[in-house]
């Protein structure tokens, strides 16, 4: 299945549908012979109000932050079925940006996948979103999938 | 294709699994939480209540505190999930109705901690700049706190520390003055001794115990990080109760500081006590710049807490938003920021709703001390829910316990129930008026509960029961 050469491929979940929508995005275009791994990535942010949510996959009400975390990375994991490469699913804990950067390094990957949900004013002055930090710090290609604007309805 | 879980590899492998949360964090969360909660608000009210030895009234409220500390930390390792004490109501009495009462509760108290926190705060800040009205700062507080939680640069950790190691530093602060003061012989040390109302030092110190006691909530809060901590049957209950420790010696010590170095009158008639022993010129800085730097630093500190306590808010709309009990507007997120924006923003309203009632009773002449008002309020809701969860660990003592679990020693947990139970009755019976602001706060809760029975059918399909998980609900 997995072929010694590939790069390793880290997609960061944050549990958002535009996090699936990118990891469905890598599949469109990239060659799987190419590609040794797949870690699908989540970041559960202990301090944050709500530490991870997750809105690609069904679960009960009362499963916990982490259980979520595991929820929404398998969902993003599912896309890669039968796609050749390896996939593994990581849960990790702290800051997203930091961790999914840490990541990459620890696996030695040779790209990491986000989505930017951002499209106007808050990415520009809110400090920065997890995807702009994460191209700023990454060690290696970052691909960062842009929400594609809805057609207007009539 | 049809079960995508066996197809990819376990999550647990190569330590997939890691959490982040260390026993050193976990302390410095506890001890920065609770140490920015009362002692640069409240101890000039305390040191009123009680008189120069206003320092016994720390310890014991410590001391209980530190007692349910342990019943916190005994649920934390069998439970290891960020719900806190409705988690552990549920668990043990399985009605919903208590579980909701207690969720209400706690978030009520919440918001009367962050409403006495944000007029603290106002305090130290007109201390450097008086210009702009009091209800002003606090409402832009409010505001500014909320929005640092929907950014979502709460998740920092080094920022949590950097806040925590500042708090200590303040404190240090009085500490130094108050050994420069002893070393030169100037301290009278009769004054540790002197109770105000000379007659029952029993009664002197239990009123001092009620409001010392806010300046040790927020410890319960540790429990949202719960799920994250690594190693929690060892860690929890060393870094819960090692911070509590560590925060009570801090308290007692200041406290002397305090009264060794500013008469009680002065500590007790001003709005921000701590700064009355930097008046004191006693270090060898300029006073005016040590006022300065002293005021910032109990402005970050009350600001930590004050956070910890927004993020909470927001959590406990959003986990209930999930059980259906409230609307399901709660349970939005971002789509970016992934914070609950709703629930963000109803929180703040609610806060800046309290301290503008404060504000008005202050109007038509009622004279109430709002940061006095709301600590009694959030001690009140917090007693019955520590309370509670005491039960609750006496209820739960022989289930769901591993060879790891932490067992709190059961004679200090009666204490500690008794100890709450005792604080509850005599807040509530020499300041009955606290009630209506609880019941203010608990009919919030009702409401949104109520709105949720009323218009919250829409998001599940006919025939689904309340709080069953909806397939493909999200979608």
């Amino acid at each position: 299945m997995a072929t010694a050469s590939g790069i390793h491929v880290v997609v960061a979940t944050d549990g958002s549908k535009q996090s699936l929508a990118a990891a469905k995005h890598l599949l469109t275009f990239a060659d799987p012979t190419r590609i040794s791994d797949v870690s699908v990535v989540g970041v559960v942010s202990p301090y944050a109000s709500v530490a991870f949510a997750d809105d690609i996959s069904q679960g009960s009400s009362d499963r916990t932050f982490r259980e979520a975390a595991e929820d929404a990375v398998a969902t993003v994991a599912a896309v890669f079925d039968g796609w050749g490469p390896t996939v593994h699913r990581r849960i990790r804990s702290g800051s997203p940006a930091n961790e999914i950067v840490k990541a990459a390094g620890a696996l030695g990957a040779g790209l990491v996948v986000v989505a930017s949900g951002s499209r106007g004013l808050s990415a520009t002055v809110l400090l920065g979103s997890t995807a702009q930090r994460v191209q700023h710090s990454a060690p290696c290609p970052v691909l960062v999938v842009r929400p594609t604007r809805k057609p207007k309805k009539a | 294709m049809s079960d995508p879980k066996p197809s990819s590899a376990a999550v647990a492998d190569d330590g997939g699994l890691k959490r982040s949360i260390t026993g050193r964090l976990l302390f410095f969360y506890v001890l920065g939480d609770v140490l920015g909660s009362g002692i640069y608000v409240l101890i000039g009210s305390v040191a009123g209540e009680v008189g120069g030895a206003f320092w016994a009234a720390f310890a014991v409220g410590v001391t209980v505190a530190a007692f349910t500390g342990l019943a916190y930390a005994e649920l934390a390792t069998k439970y290891p999930q960020a719900a806190g004490a409705s988690l552990y109501v549920n668990k043990a009495f399985g009605n919903r109705g208590l579980t909701f009462l207690t969720t209400v509760l706690y978030l009520s108290a919440t918001f009367a901690a962050a409403g006495s926190l944000a007029a603290g705060f106002a305090q130290y800040f007109g201390q450097i700049w008086d210009l702009p009205p009091a209800l002003l700062v606090m409402v832009l507080f409010v505001g500014l706190l909320a929005f640092v939680n929907y950014i979502g640069i709460t998740e920092s950790v080094v920022v949590n520390m950097a806040m925590t190691i500042v708090e200590v530093v303040g404190l240090g602060i009085v500490l130094v003055v108050g050994v420069i003061y002893v070393s030169r012989g100037d301290a009278d040390f009769s004054v540790l001794l002197n109770f105000s109302s000379g007659d029952n030092i029993v009664f002197a110190i239990i009123a001092g115990v009620a409001l010392a006691f806010f300046a040790m909530t927020g410890f319960e809060n540790a429990a949202n990080v719960a799920e994250e901590t690594i190693d929690p049957s060892r860690n929890f209950p060393r870094a819960l109760v090692g911070g509590m420790a560590a925060a009570g010696v801090i308290y007692v010590l200041v406290s002397m500081a305090a009264a060794l170095v500013v008469p009680v009158d002065t500590l007790a008639n001003s709005d921000a006590a701590l700064l009355e022993v930097i008046r004191a010129g006693i270090l060898p800085v300029p006073v005016a710049a040590m006022v300065l730097v002293f005021a910032v630093i109990a402005m970050i500190a009350i600001s930590n807490t004050t956070l910890v306590q927004v993020v909470t808010q927001s959590r406990i709309l959003y986990g209930m938003a999930r059980q259906d009990v409230v609307p399901a507007a709660f349970a939005k997120v971002h789509p970016v920021r992934r914070s609950p924006v709703t629930a963000i923003a109803f929180s703040a309203v609610v806060v800046v709703l309290l301290l503008v009632v404060g504000d008005l009773l202050n109007r038509i002449g009622l004279e109430i001390d709002i940061v006095e008002r709301l600590a009694a309020v959030t001690v009140v809701l917090l007693l019955v829910v520590y309370a509670g969860v005491i039960i609750a660990c006496f209820k739960l003592r022989n289930q769901d316990a591993r060879e790891d679990t932490f067992r709190a020693p059961t004679a200090l947990l009666a204490v500690g129930l008794l100890g709450n139970v005792v604080l509850l009755y005599y807040v509530i019976s020499t300041d009955p008026g606290s009630l209506l602001w609880c019941a203010g706060l608990v009919a919030v809760g009702l409401l949104l509960f109520v709105a949720e029975v009323t218009f919250g059918k829409r998001d599940r399909p006919p025939g689904v029961e309340r709080g069953t998980p909806v397939e493909g609900r999200k979608h």
